[in-house]
């Protein structure tokens, strides 16, 4: 069978959003990376945190006052985030990242004063009817950051696979999904040295997300949320370097990664429960795997 | 609990970013333009290898702006888009050029990528882009976008 491929990429999410796409004919082709990066850019438009206009600017100015109505796509992800919060004992919570920003990237003064622990998103936030959202207090804002680029990826894959597309991969900035007949191998970055690799994992229709802990004082600030931070701890983690994880879907991969760079180790139950996998780097330089890690298999 | 096991990379996979400078090449310049105004009869350079009047019949449907930015190192040439009242109608990455300083030590690093797919319907040889773990800012290109619109973000005639 003929088939043409195509590679394409643009500025969204804060980052370079790539995409190669194989199909029987060219026009269908570029007809379907148009649907999937136009499906990108709206989840750009809803769930940043710096656009007034997006889903969560309106819940974080509004949302404490009265509840405030948002697009299906935003409710799934904060409803996907609360969940995973639960699951996470609050490793995972999208309240706290503004605090870091509010501190100016220096946690420790807003988690200094006494009595102002952050609640969870569960007491914080609630889901109502008709895909309304209110928040029961003041100082309540959510950051999407941690988990809405890889739901980006999964609706750009779900464009791709509704249209005349036999293969494809979608690169949001290091997380990434794949669909078609052949495994599509993917470099993984060591986190403590950018210009080196780690070694090679290959993906079939499933996901890839990694984070390292560095924080890129040139990079820009909607992407330089790369130090991961604990909320139980008030504290950036620290004793893991970088955390890559394969799961089934783009966002939870992406939000997993957040839990392996947190609890280490004991984030193995939680994979599991997502049918996820994940591999670690340590700060002392050991890797470590989860038994159902394969990315030897690219060897 | 499943525990988690020491993992070592298989020698041949560990590999290092090539030293010299790498380059992607997403688009050129016509068939961007051809992407982002397929109703366009010719483009009409208004700035020589810059800007360009996309036309259907006469009529002026849209300006397209081609520009270069400083990535991380080296230049990401993108291109811009204008409908005729000035709005974005798309940023299109034409070619994105990287480099590394680490060194060559895997056997044969191209090997890895390329020869790993060739056979398969996938191999169409961009394995290598496939990196995670790669967050590269593309604030540039958006202050570049902002740039453009402030040249010719008032419309076209």
């Amino acid at each position: 069978m003929a088939s043409v491929s195509i590679h394409r990429a643009r500025p969204l999410l804060g980052t370079f959003v790539e995409m190669t796409a194989i199909g029987p004919e060219q026009s269908g082709l570029d007809a379907a990376a148009d649907a999937a990066f136009a499906a990108i850019a709206k989840v750009h438009r809803l769930m940043s945190f710096h656009d007034p206009a997006s889903d969560v600017s309106r819940l974080n100015r509004t949302a404490a006052t009265r509840p405030v109505r948002v697009d299906a796509w935003t409710w799934n992800v904060i409803a996907a985030a609360m969940d995973l919060n639960r699951r996470s004992s609050g490793a995972f919570d999208v309240t706290v990242a503004p605090l870091l920003q509010a501190a100016g990237l220096l946690p420790r003064t807003a988690a200094g004063r006494a009595g102002d622990a952050t609640p969870a998103p569960g007491q914080a936030i609630e889901m109502r009817a008709n895909h309304r959202i209110r928040f029961r207090r003041p100082q309540t804002s959510i950051d999407l950051g941690g988990i809405a680029k890889g739901f980006a990826v999964d609706r750009a894959i779900e464009a791709l696979r509704a249209r005349e597309v036999t293969a494809a991969l979608v690169n949001a900035g290091g997380d990434l999904a794949a669909f078609g007949p052949s495994a599509w191998s993917v470099q993984m970055r060591d986190p403590r040295d950018p210009r080196e690799t780690i070694g090679a994992v290959e993906i079939s229709n499933e996901a890839l997300a990694s984070t390292g802990g560095r924080f890129d004082p040139f990079d820009s600030p909607l992407v330089a949320r790369t130090a991961v931070f604990d909320p139980r701890a008030h504290a950036p983690a620290i004793a893991v370097a970088g955390a890559t994880v394969r799961a089934p879907s783009a966002m939870m991969a992406d939000a997993l990664t957040k839990v392996v760079m947190i609890d280490g180790e004991a984030a193995a139950g939680l994979l599991a429960h997502f049918a996820a996998s994940a591999l670690m780097v340590r700060r002392d330089g050991e890797i470590r795997v989860t038994p159902s890690w394969q990315a030897d298999r690219a060897a | 609990m499943p525990d988690w096991v020491k993992w070592t990379a298989p020698a041949a996979a560990v590999v290092s970013m090539a030293s010299s400078a790498h380059a992607v090449q997403y688009l050129s310049i016509p068939e961007a333009q051809k992407l982002a105004f397929p109703s366009a009869t010719q483009f009409v350079e208004a700035q020589p290898g810059r800007v360009w009047k996309a036309q259907a019949g006469g009529q002026v449907v849209g300006l397209f702006v081609f520009d270069r930015v400083i990535g991380k190192h080296l230049y990401i040439d993108y291109a811009v888009a204008l409908d005729p009242g000035g709005r974005v109608r798309r940023v299109d990455i034409l070619q994105y050029r990287e480099s590394y300083g680490g060194e060559v030590r895997g056997p044969s690093w191209l090997g890895q990528f390329v020869g790993k797919t060739s056979a398969s319907p996938l191999s169409v040889g961009n394995d290598i882009r496939n990196i995670s773990g790669a967050t590269l800012s593309s604030h540039h290109v958006t202050e570049g976008v902002k740039k453009i619109l402030g040249l010719y973000g008032h419309g076209v005639r």
